[in-house]
């Protein structure tokens, strides 16, 4: 019998050799993400249900005892969680707002300027490029009491504006730099993206708006903005995704201070996973990266409704 | 099969080899030579001590024959982190330096130290300055204090699963000699009160109100409450009212009169920290006062050697306890010398014998002598004589604040009175809400201390 003779239900061999050659390709990543991925996820999850100190060869199963205790149930952990959760919720919702209104009109300008276009685009996206730790010890420095921008008020004749203790060492001022931190540092990929929808939209648009006799700012609001919906609810959403888990910046400038005016989730998270003296707080602090998870998953739900409900 | 099949086969066979041997090399010995005996590693998270150990361990190889390769990891989460993942991995060295009085502990219940008790014995501990003898020891009071989900309530009581190595004591200050003259101080008579501190912090701040303040890294707000307040409370109430503060019903709390005064005491320091202090790790806010950017720093014994490290010789530096109040219990200060780090022998270590012969060697005169004098580190081995010659006189004179009553002298390592499950942050930053940042006033700054040490007692239950 033939391969011909059961055409449909058996594939020839060329087809075979072509599947396994798929299959291989990708098998190392599939592999590699049962290993790293599914394993690591499912074992973090799986110790978010037990005490454990990094150590012990066991953990101590508790159930759900973790996530009340983090909720409400352990009046060591709660309350400051709450007043981090604040925090978190502040840098969740401005970061992602400036980020648009900055990025969106820098795009389209950028978009519109004929020359040193390719120039320009590059020093605009500098911040993305050396964004890291490096970048906000810089910050640091440039925002202590002797530092630039201290000195630059100064010579301005806006003294009053300085901070003697440094923006960071001011309670009002620690948060709100700090947002505006990562706003400059994440104002860069918006705007790339922002550049990438609007070439993306037909030309033809804009002119027949022209001919109409629409004004810039009504091109901006009427044709741009709504087109660039579904970019700018990724933008929103990769934001809001990096203020729930972002944790580098506050462990670095500031610890969490002054006076635990900066803490947030993600550095609650990691200070019960490393700097609690070996107790065993490693399953509540992978709780506690559940819990932004489900706060991240919920958020992507609802981002995703509303874009459905605008297109 | 083709010679580019047969070359894939033979390279893919090289790789498998070579990672299934990886792991399995003795480590090089120190000097870079051939190894004739066995050979250890260790891993420590202080630079500075990786250099000296190293140093010992050359010594250590020619009395012995055996190889030791010191490993710094840095900082303190890293070595966390890696001890946790290398446990996992069975990849942890033979020795670890770690802090002593908890660390240990924990790592020791955890199953990841041996037991040392069957080879320490009297006369080792004996070489030890009185107080750091029982750092690593587990006494039945210390299981009884730990948290119910801690491992060490499963520890045999009489555990030894660490010795002592370098000691000393916090809440010392350093004065800047050059600040202290040109502000019209002696620079040589150290400020015998907390009035006459505060009173010199006012000089100095007067003649450089940029850089005449104190330094302190209240980025880890811990600092303040740890090295400045606890102390300057010691002496003000003495040890029991002093003790009463943290106790779980907290009648004499923070918010009682005594602990209200305290903080009063300690809120005097409010116009003199230096700008930015909150924004300060520990070590920024050495650098600072070694730069010239402040007049007093506070740290500990192992402050001097890091200020010499970065520039500041300590011939340069008046040095000495927080003063006590004029108007407080103890009109001396001693402080308590207690253990800093301890080196422990791994569970998994394949030669424990040459390990607890390293071990024995570093906590020797002999070996702590060449640990002391190339970190300029106190040494929890009692150096006698021998200890201004190898730490340097500057750092053996801080020795004679080491000396006094039990009632009067502080000791840090004394935590018998904290809750079980005590967070050091927590009362940190509210220590830090109090001074400088000015948020809550002395009696406000109580009732939140003592809201936060009921909730840790609460949640201890």
């Amino acid at each position: 019998m033939t391969t011909q003779h059961v055409a449909g239900r058996v594939r020839p061999p060329g087809r075979w050799r072509a599947a396994l050659t798929g299959y291989a390709f990708v098998f190392p990543a599939v592999a590699l993400f049962a290993v790293m991925g599914v394993y690591t996820i499912g074992s973090g999850l799986a110790l978010s249900f037990a005490k454990w100190n990094g150590f012990t060869p066991d953990w101590i199963w508790v159930g759900f005892e973790n996530y009340l205790d983090l909720i409400y149930a352990d009046p060591s952990l709660a309350p400051p969680l709450r007043a981090a959760s604040w925090n978190t919720v502040q840098v969740m919702v401005l970061v992602p707002l400036l980020t648009v209104a900055i990025s969106l009109p820098l795009a389209v300008v950028l978009n519109s300027v004929r020359r040193l276009r390719a120039v320009l685009r590059s020093v605009y996206f500098l911040p993305y490029v050396t964004s890291g730790i490096a970048v906000y010890y810089a910050w640091r420095y440039i925002l202590e009491p002797d530092g630039a921008i201290n000195l630059l008020l100064r010579s301005l004749g806006l003294g009053t504006l300085a901070q003697p203790q440094g923006f960071l060492g001011n309670p009002s001022t620690a948060l709100p730099t700090l947002i505006v931190v990562l706003v400059w540092s994440s104002v860069p990929i918006a705007t790339l993206l922002y550049l990438t929808g609007l070439q993306a939209i037909d030309p033809a648009l804009f002119e027949a708006a022209r001919i109409d006799g629409a004004a810039p700012r009504q091109v901006l609001r009427r044709i741009t903005w709504p087109l660039l919906t579904p970019l700018t609810a990724g933008v929103v959403l990769l934001g809001v995704r990096d203020s729930l888990h972002g944790f580098q910046i506050f462990l670095i400038m500031t610890g969490g201070g002054p006076g635990g005016h900066t803490d947030v989730l993600g550095l609650q998270a990691y200070r019960l996973a490393f700097f609690k003296g070996l107790a065993a707080t490693l399953g509540v602090s992978s709780a506690l990266g559940w819990l932004l998870f489900a706060g991240a998953l919920l958020l992507t739900l609802v981002n995703a409704r509303l874009l459905r409900r605008v297109r | 099969m083709t010679s580019r099949a047969r070359i894939l086969t033979v390279a893919l066979c090289g790789v498998l080899a070579a990672a299934c041997s990886t792991g399995t090399q003795p480590s090089a010995p120190a000097d870079g030579g051939q190894a004739t005996g066995p050979s250890l590693r260790m891993w420590t998270f202080k630079q500075s001590h990786a250099d000296a150990l190293n140093k010992a361990a050359a010594q250590f190889k020619t009395d012995t024959g055996i190889s030791v390769v010191v490993e710094a990891v840095t900082p303190d989460d890293v070595f966390v982190a890696k001890v946790q993942s290398s446990a996992q991995t069975g990849d942890l060295p033979d020795v670890l330096e770690v802090h002593a009085g908890g660390e240990d502990r924990e790592l020791g219940a955890s199953g990841l130290l041996a037991d040392l008790s069957a080879d320490v014995g009297a006369e080792w501990l004996n070489r030890l300055l009185p107080t750091t003898r029982e750092a690593g020891l587990m006494s039945q009071a210390v299981i009884d204090r730990a948290a119910p989900d801690s491992p060490i309530k499963q520890v045999k009581p009489g555990t030894l699963f660490s010795v002592p190595f370098t000691a000393g004591a916090f809440g010392i200050v350093y004065a800047n000699k050059a600040k202290l003259q040109a502000a019209g101080l002696s620079p040589d008579t150290p400020p015998k009160t907390w009035e006459e501190f505060v009173a010199a912090l006012k000089a100095t701040t007067g003649k450089e109100p940029e850089a005449g303040g104190l330094s302190l890294g209240l980025k880890v707000s811990q600092t303040g409450f740890n090295w400045v307040y606890q102390p300057l409370a010691h002496s003000y109430l003495g040890r029991d009212r002093f003790h009463a503060l943290f106790a779980k019903g907290a009648a004499q709390g923070f918010a009682s009169p005594d602990g209200v005064r305290t903080l009063e005491l300690y809120g005097q320091l409010t116009p003199y920290w230096m700008p930015s202090s909150t924004t300060l790790n520990i070590d920024e806010a050495d650098i600072a006062f070694a730069q010239g950017k402040s007049a007093f720093n506070v740290g500990g014994t192992f402050t001097l050697a890091f200020l010499a490290q970065n520039g500041m010789s300590p011939d340069k530096v008046l040095a000495f306890p927080i003063p006590p109040s004029a108007a407080g219990q103890q009109k001396e200060i001693a402080m308590a010398p207690l253990a800093l780090t301890s080196l422990g022998v791994t569970a998994t270590a394949e030669n424990r014998e040459a390990a607890i012969k390293w071990i024995d060697f570093a906590t020797s005169a002999k070996g702590a002598g060449i640990i002391a004098s190339a970190s300029l580190d106190l040494p929890a081995t009692d150096l006698g004589a021998d200890a201004a010659s190898l730490v340097g006189p500057d750092l053996a004179a801080l020795q004679k604040y080491f000396t006094g009553t039990p009632e009067s002298s502080y000791d840090a390592a004394d935590t018998t009175f904290f809750p079980p499950d005590y967070d050091q942050v927590k009362p940190g930053d509210a220590m830090v809400r109090l001074s400088p940042l000015k948020e809550r006033a002395p009696a406000q700054a109580g009732a939140e201390l003592d809201e936060i040490f009921g909730a840790m007692w609460k949640s201890s239950e």
